[in-house]
């Protein structure tokens, strides 16, 4: 899934070990996140979404693949 | 103690199991052979552990896990060690079937607390890594039942002749060795 953690992640001059740490998870995740090679767990995109103060749908972007 | 120590320290606790390995060979060659090779495959398993915590640098769980994780499996494999040769020794002088038993079973004890550190850094560890564990513990589960049921039909067959009590002890080093080798390729898909 694509998203929109890196640009939010870097507009707000933190490095990925730094968001993990907020976040409590690793950078290995927020890498796999940011790279999408992994799709986040409901709660940690709701953690996401509130540590960047903006809605879940405007940070993650569902592609429906056919 | 870091990411780095812990795999030093893993790497030389399979340093110390290789090298009891060799000398029980060396110095109490009418031990069971099996015992040698189990220490045996017990260092290649750490071995291939710690190799498997570099390919991942395990950045998935918190220092202090690591460091806890690190501390009782060294104890462990360390108390597993001492417990096996003192084991094997007084074997050698005890006949009656019940307390052959209890001095058999004496290594399967710390071997019971490096399951629980296991679960322990399992439950610790963050979704990602969590997921990453899951599914190496899935496919080596899985490898190592293929290859017991395809070696099971070869006995079956009378093509091979593996001991019973062989067969048994190695599931578990097979098991931490698959485990490891498919965390560390797992572990690449995501980086």
């Amino acid at each position: 899934m694509k998203s929109r953690v890196r640009e939010l992640r870097e507009a707000c001059g933190w490095s990925q070990a730094q968001l993990g740490e907020r976040l409590d998870v690793s950078r290995q995740t927020i890498n796999a996140i940011e790279t999408g090679k992994y799709d986040p767990s409901l709660p940690l995109a709701f953690r996401i979404a509130r540590e960047f103060a903006e809605p879940i749908e405007s940070i993650f972007l569902f592609e429906d693949v056919p | 103690m870091d990411a780095s120590s812990a795999r030093l320290s893993l790497r030389a606790v399979a340093l110390i199991l290789l090298a009891a390995a060799v000398a029980l060979r060396l110095l109490a060659p009418t031990a069971p052979e099996w015992a040698s090779v189990l220490i045996l495959l017990s260092a290649v398993g750490i071995g291939v552990v710690s190799l498997s915590r570099r390919a991942t640098a395990c950045d998935g769980a918190p220092a202090a896990l690591q460091r806890r994780y690190t501390r009782d499996v060294l104890i462990g494999m360390g108390a597993y060690t001492v417990l096996l040769f003192v084991s094997l020794l007084l074997l050698r002088n005890v006949e009656a079937p019940v307390l052959r038993a209890l001095i058999a079973l004496m290594p399967v004890a710390p071997i019971a607390l490096v399951l629980r550190a296991m679960v322990h850094f399992v439950r610790g560890v963050d979704e990602l890594q969590q997921r990453i564990e899951f599914e190496a513990v899935c496919i080596a589960a899985a490898l190592v039942a293929f290859a017991y049921m395809t070696a099971g039909f070869l006995q079956a067959a009378r093509v091979i002749d593996v001991p019973a009590s062989a067969a048994m002890l190695w599931v578990f080093p097979l098991l931490c060795g698959t485990y490891g080798i498919a965390k560390a390729v797992i572990a690449r898909r995501y980086r």
